[in-house]
């Protein structure tokens, strides 16, 4: 589990300008292979718009992203995904009407190859296919807890099942990196420790490094080998969870006025 | 826990099908055997009410747009996508049967396993089955090439774009009789007549309307067979999610136009098929059939049923085309003999599909026959973030998509 | 489109660039081509063909601000727009006609059609809103799948009455407006025409005036942006659409006796086409931007006019696919429209 300093992902100087608001600006960033690491800072820092660029969603107005050793700013958001950077949604976007095994089979997609016509006729191959991936979708399920949901509508879902549909479907991509759009928001304390565990598995088990962006301090600090603080789309901290803690321009800027109720989170 | 979820399991499970499947069937073969073998026989009051109210060939126009309406089903009800230009693909399968099997070109004389009829070997005769895969081709081409340069748009410009092709394509067909001198589409006055099908060696001539019935029947079963294969299928699974989330499904590793274009192509092979079909029940092409108001009798069958489910799609397809071609016919020469009156029935298309796109929109827009999962979508409020972000999605998708 | 600009450029971004730009010089070059030879082949015929062009542009312009302030405010592509117009026309044939028997140019069939103008413009109004109020109200929060087929269903319903009421052949009647045209230096110019344009261009200035200058088109504006923060500042969200398609209406009622006056026919399928062709105007000047709905509106109708009137070209069989066509190629390069705004501008 031990860290190597190969980056599996490299954004270079990003910036991203929406009609002269400067949302991001100059941002660097790396996720060294086989870690966990974190993006936190207040709410509208730009992490949400540095996590889109690196998706695809959006296109940088300067920089470059690197993942897996290629140039893949600019690529068409599916392509990303399918080269290995899955992710899951702030505010979850599951296929409501369609099935837990149907929503983790929709990933799977670009590793599959069926067409119309064997589909239609059911061929050798498309049903080995449709088995292994049903056979697939069921062990993801299995990892993240909601083996006994498969034929269930997602929208059915607890909001908790919800989530980790979210993280199984992000993993049918058999991706080399998963990005979590802060995945413990609405978890109680119980599950948020939960989850802490859970992501160390995603790392020991699928073999995954994972970027978080998070608001619960004290699972960032838990979890974290590395954190990287964005304010007002400004980088202004990157290190340890302890150098990030006693950092004062951390402090200030993040945690602000509350800063003493705050740093007791961080404790 | 466990006993709940197995409640929840999806409606659309292997044994409703096949329960569905053995009615349609049923029903198919009823027709048939009424008609081959007792009819003949039958007392003439018997005769006359079968031929007024289920005549052959009415039943035959139902299963072609059962065909049909499912092809729309699949990109409207399963992709999401509102195409209101169907009639096109119809129109276009409609003259590849007219150019390839029948006199049209007579300056040239080509039988490729065709039914030239006796003594007029001129024009191009092909067989029946060839000319359905090839009109099926043909018509996915232009699926494709009007569908790539449009797929990219939002929804309601793309329902714009399509009607507006299902403008043109008529248009082009009514005045194609003398394109650089070149007699296409023989105008208004539409090619005519098509070969009879000759299969295997025999002819379902003018009167072998029940052998015909149950040729398009077959077609009809096909196209139900792809439909429910396709929907529980890789390619299926990809469209539902478009319709759901197409941000989601794009960041799912799901290629947004080539996906979409896949949806297009089926539909529109279907249209084709259909209007080969259609050519040889009526037996020749004619311009001013493929108006408009076929598209949105299509596009009702497909909402009356309930989008995306299949025998949904079969029962408002049935439905509306008995009354579209019988039906109003019939209850309207009752009515005026009753009392007395000449009311125009026909007329009343206007206002019986328009009433009823309104009504299913307001008040049941899963349909009548919904699949679950389409009542839940139609009855929940658009998430208007989500709206934004798509809105984003689309302009720079631009970009992504020509390329791929 | 426009702010993709933003975005670093990518080798294979300017070969799609590319071959966009050659495509659009190819375009023009045959417009170019197909004008320039017509004009010098027949310089007067070729303005009196534009004069022509301009007065049903601006009828076009009428129908197209329907569309473009109701896709402004609830983003709906009413497709019943155009058959709003047809019952128009059909309207102030029934009255203006059949009803005050005003046929031939006289002073008092003037001040008649003076009259039926505004009552056209109240009925469309009218029926606009109730449309709105019983249909689409109900369905603003749903999927845009619903509304846009809901419309679809009302202009059937809407051609349905139509045909009742005007039967289902056309019908050719002496009009108000002179059907004769005089000469200037070899070019024809039709009364009816220059009459139009004449009617047109107060009522455009009326109605942007309104949007622009004062409350209720603030209140439009407001509403257009952001429904939320509109009722939250106080507005009336829905009296403010309401406002919004009776003014839409009221444009399609004064287009329909514009247009029953200037062909002397009327028959009930004339608004699908003649809605469609308003729409791509609409969306060739930009949909949603009222200014662009009367650039389009007269661009597309000169064109047409070019294309049904010149010697040399397509010929007026191949109208209807012209147009189209342009709206094709609109949807594939700019679906923004000349004067339209992208919609990234709102994240």
């Amino acid at each position: 589990m031990s860290t190597t300093n190969n980056p599996v992902l490299d954004a270079q100087n990003i910036s991203v300008v929406f009609g002269g608001l400067v949302a991001v600006n100059d941002v660097s960033f790396t996720i060294p292979e086989g870690s966990i690491v974190s993006l936190i800072g207040p709410n509208g820092a730009g992490k949400t718009t540095f996590f889109n660029v690196l998706t695809g969603l959006y296109q940088p107005t300067s920089g470059d992203v690197i993942f897996d050793g290629e140039y893949i700013t600019g690529r068409a958001p599916h392509k990303i995904a399918s080269g290995g950077l899955a992710r899951t949604f702030q505010n979850i976007r599951l296929f409501g009407m369609m099935t837990a095994q149907e929503n983790v089979m929709v990933a799977m997609h670009s590793k599959m190859s069926a067409g119309v016509w064997s589909t239609t006729f059911r061929t050798k191959k498309q049903k080995r296919e449709e088995a292994e991936a049903k056979e697939f979708a069921q062990e993801l399920l299995d990892f993240v807890g909601i083996g006994k949901t498969t034929h269930e509508y997602a929208r059915n879902l607890s909001y908790g099942d919800q989530r980790r549909l979210e993280v199984a479907r992000a993993l049918a991509l058999r991706p080399k990196v998963v990005l979590l759009d802060e995945p413990t928001a609405g978890m109680n304390p119980n599950e948020s420790a939960a989850f802490v565990e859970f992501v160390r598995r995603l790392r020991s088990e699928r073999g995954v490094s994972v970027l978080l962006i998070e608001h619960d301090m004290s699972v960032v600090m838990q979890v974290s080998e590395r954190i990287t603080v964005l304010d007002q789309g400004q980088k202004i901290a990157e290190g340890t969870p302890s150098e990030i803690k006693n950092n004062p321009r951390v402090i200030e800027a993040y945690l602000g006025k509350s800063g003493s109720e705050a740093s007791q989170n961080v404790n | 826990m466990a006993e709940e979820t197995k409640a929840a399991a999806p409606a659309h499970t292997s044994s409703s099908n096949t329960k569905w499947a053995i009615g349609f069937i049923t029903v198919v073969l009823a027709i048939y055997a009424i008609n081959k073998f007792y009819l003949p026989t039958a007392p003439v009051q018997v005769k006359t009410f079968f031929n007024s109210w289920f005549s052959l060939t009415s039943m035959g126009e139902i299963m072609i747009y059962i065909l049909m309406a499912l092809g729309l089903n699949i990109v409207v009800g399963y992709a999401g996508l509102l195409d209101l230009g169907y009639v096109a693909f119809w129109a276009l399968g409609g003259y590849v049967a007219g150019w390839l099997m029948s006199g049209h070109f007579d300056q040239w004389t080509v039988n490729f396993f065709g039914n030239p009829p006796a003594g007029l070997p001129n024009g191009i005769h092909l067989n029946f089955l060839l000319v359905l895969v090839l009109g099926g081709v043909f018509t996915a081409i232009w699926g494709v090439i009007i569908g790539a340069p449009t797929l990219r748009l939002k929804s309601d410009y793309l329902a714009l774009v399509t009607l507006g092709f299902g403008e043109i394509i008529p248009q082009v067909m009514v005045n194609g009789e003398d394109i650089g001198g070149f007699n296409l589409t023989n105008g208004t006055k539409g090619i005519n007549p098509v070969d009879n099908i000759k299969l295997f060696g025999y002819e379902f001539g003018p009167f072998a309307l029940a052998d015909k019935f149950l040729i398009y029947a077959a077609l009809a079963g096909l196209m139900i067979i792809l439909s429910l294969r396709l929907r529980d299928g890789r390619l299926g699974r990809a469209w539902l999610a478009i319709r759901e989330d197409e941000l989601a499904a794009s960041m799912m590793g799901v290629p947004l136009m080539r996906t979409k274009l896949a949806s297009y192509a089926v539909g529109a092979t279907a249209g084709g098929v259909g209007g080969v079909a259609f050519a040889t029940l009526i037996g020749g092409v004619y311009a001013e059939r493929f108006n408009f108001q076929v598209s949105i009798i299509i596009l009702s069958m497909v909402v009356l049923g309930g989008m995306g489910n299949v025998w949904g799609v079969l029962v408002g397809a049935t439905l509306l085309a008995w009354v579209n071609n019988t039906g109003l016919v019939q209850f309207g020469n009752i009515i005026n003999s009753a009392t007395g009156k000449n009311i125009d029935f026909p007329s009343f298309n206007f206002l019986i599909f328009g009433v009823l796109l309104i009504l299913m929109m307001l008040f049941r827009r899963e349909g009548f026959l919904p699949e679950a999962r389409v009542r839940l979508i139609m009855h929940e409020e658009e998430f208007s973030e989500v709206a934004v972000v798509t809105d984003d999605i689309e302009v720079e998708g631009v970009h992504h998509h020509e390329h791929n | 489109m426009t702010s993709t600009t933003a975005s670093a450029p990518r080798a294979s971004v300017n070969v799609g660039k590319l071959l966009t730009r050659i495509s659009i010089v190819l375009i023009a070059a045959v417009v170019i081509y197909w004008l320039g030879r017509n004009f010098l082949d027949s310089p007067t015929q070729f303005l009196s063909v534009g004069i022509t062009g301009l007065s049903n542009g601006a009828l076009y312009a009428l129908i197209a601000l329907g569309y473009t302030l109701v896709y402004g405010i609830i983003e709906l592509i009413n497709f019943a727009h155009g058959d709003l117009f047809m019952l128009g026309a059909v309207f102030s044939y029934f009255f203006l006609t059949s009803f005050l028997g005003a046929e031939g140019a006289t002073p008092r069939n003037y001040a008649m059609l003076g009259l039926t103008l505004v009552l056209a413009m109240v009925f469309c109004a009218t029926l606009n809103v109730v449309i709105e109020r019983l249909a689409y109200r109900r369905l603003r929060d749903a999927p845009k799948l619903a509304p846009l087929i809901t419309a679809v269903g009302v202009s059937f319903v809407l051609q349905f009455i139509g045909l009742k009421w005007n039967g289902s052949a056309p019908r050719n009647f002496t009009t108000v407006l002179p059907q004769t045209s005089f000469t200037v230096a070899g070019v024809v110019v039709p009364w009816n025409a220059l009459a139009i344009i004449s009617l047109t261009i107060p009522l455009l200035l009326v109605l942007v005036t309104l949007v622009n200058k004062t409350k209720q088109g603030r209140a439009m504006r407001a509403t257009a942006q952001d429904k939320d923060a509109a009722r939250l500042m106080g507005i009336d969200v829905n009296k403010t659409i309401s406002l919004v398609f009776a003014l839409g209406g009221a444009m399609a009622g004064a287009a329909g006796l514009m247009f029953a006056q200037s062909v002397g026919t009327v028959a009930y399928n004339i608004g699908f086409q003649l809605g469609l062709i308003a729409f791509t105007s609409a969306v060739l000047g930009g949909v949603g931007n009222l200014y662009g709905a009367v650039l389009g509106g007269f661009l597309i109708g000169v064109i047409q006019g070019f294309n049904d009137g010149l010697p040399f070209g397509p010929g007026q069989k191949w109208s209807q696919t012209v147009v189209f066509t342009i709206l094709i190629l609109l949807m594939v390069y700019k679906p923004a429209g000349l004067l339209g705004k992208a919609t990234t501008e709102k994240v």
